[in-house]
C-alpha cells in the first residue's frame, strides 16, 4: 500500500467519525425536539435545533407524527450510513482488499443510502402536499433536500459493489488454484 | 466435480512421498496435499507439467472424469 492511499485512508477515517459523531448528536437532539414538542412545546425555542410543529400537533397529529417519523428516520439512516463506511475504512486491508466482508459492507451502503433517497423523497413529496393544505414547512426542507443525491449515489454504490463482489470471486477462485 | 484426482495412486507406483513431491515440484505441501486430495477448484498448466515431470507420467494419469459426478 502506498503512502498515499495510507494518509488518505487515516484521512477519511478521520472524517467519516466526525460525520458520524455530528449525525448521531443530531439525531439526539431531534429525540429531544420531539419529546419536548410532545410534553413542552414552549420549551422548544431554547434548544439546539429550533424544530417547532407544535401549530401542526395541535392541527393534525398524523400530519405531526408522519413527519416527524421521516425526520427521525433519515437522521438515524444517516448515522447508521456512516457507521458502516467507519466499519468499512476500518476493517478494509489495502494490501487484500476483496473479501467477502467488505463486499457485504459496500452493498449495504448502498442498500441505506437508497433507503435514506426514497424516504427522502417521500417525505418531500408529502411535505408539499401538506403545504397546499396550508402548513408552513419550510423549515424541514432541509432534513430532505439531496434526495435525488442520495438516489444517484446509491446506484453509483451498488454498480461498485456489483464490481467488488465480482473481484472477491475471482479473488477466491484465484486462491483455490494451485 | 466430475473430475478425479488421481496424484496419489501416481505417487504409490513411484514410491513418492509428498515432502518429496513438494520439494521436487517446488510447491507448498499444504497446496499439494489439496490438490491431491481434489479440493481445488482449478490447476494450473505449469503446476502439472511440473508434476507430470516429477512423477513421470502424463496428464491423463493424474486426472480422470467421471460423468456420474456433476457440477
Amino acid at each position: 500500500m502506498s503512502q498515499t492511499n495510507n494518509i488518505v485512508f487515516k484521512g477519511l477515517k478521520i472524517i467519516a467519525w466526525i460525520i458520524f459523531v455530528g449525525l448521531c448528536i443530531e439525531a439526539g437532539g431531534l429525540i429531544v425536539n420531539f419529546v419536548f414538542s410532545l410534553y413542552q412545546p414552549e420549551f422548544v425555542e431554547n434548544l439546539y435545533q429550533t424544530l417547532d410543529l407544535s401549530e401542526m400537533y395541535n392541527r393534525n397529529k398524523w400530519a405531526f407524527f408522519g413527519m416527524y417519523s421521516f425526520i427521525l428516520t433519515i437522521a438515524f439512516l444517516k448515522a447508521y450510513l456512516f457507521y458502516i463506511v467507519i466499519k468499512l475504512v476500518t476493517k478494509i486491508d489495502l494490501t487484500k482488499p476483496f473479501n467477502s466482508d467488505v463486499s457485504k459492507q459496500i452493498l449495504q451502503l448502498s442498500y441505506y443510502t437508497l433507503s435514506i433517497g426514497l424516504f427522502s423523497y417521500i417525505a418531500r413529496r408529502t411535505a408539499k402536499n401538506l403545504e397546499h393544505h396550508g402548513y408552513a414547512l419550510d423549515t424541514l426542507n432541509e432534513f430532505w433536500a439531496d434526495s435525488q443525491a442520495f438516489i444517484l449515489m446509491a446506484a453509483v454504490i451498488y454498480v461498485i459493489a456489483t464490481i467488488f463482489s465480482k473481484g472477491v470471486e475471482y479473488q477466491e477462485e484465484l486462491e483455490e488454484t494451485v | 466435480m466430475g473430475i478425479i484426482v488421481n496424484m496419489d495412486v501416481m505417487m504409490a507406483k513411484r514410491k513418492m512421498s509428498l515432502n518429496e513431491l513438494s520439494e521436487t515440484v517446488n510447491i507448498s505441501l499444504a497446496n499439494l496435499s489439496k490438490l491431491k486430495t481434489g479440493k481445488v477448484k482449478a490447476i494450473r498448466f505449469s503446476t502439472l507439467n511440473a508434476v507430470c515431470n516429477a512423477l513421470d507420467c502424463q496428464p491423463g494419469d493424474l486426472l480422470e472424469h467421471s460423468k456420474d459426478e456433476t457440477s
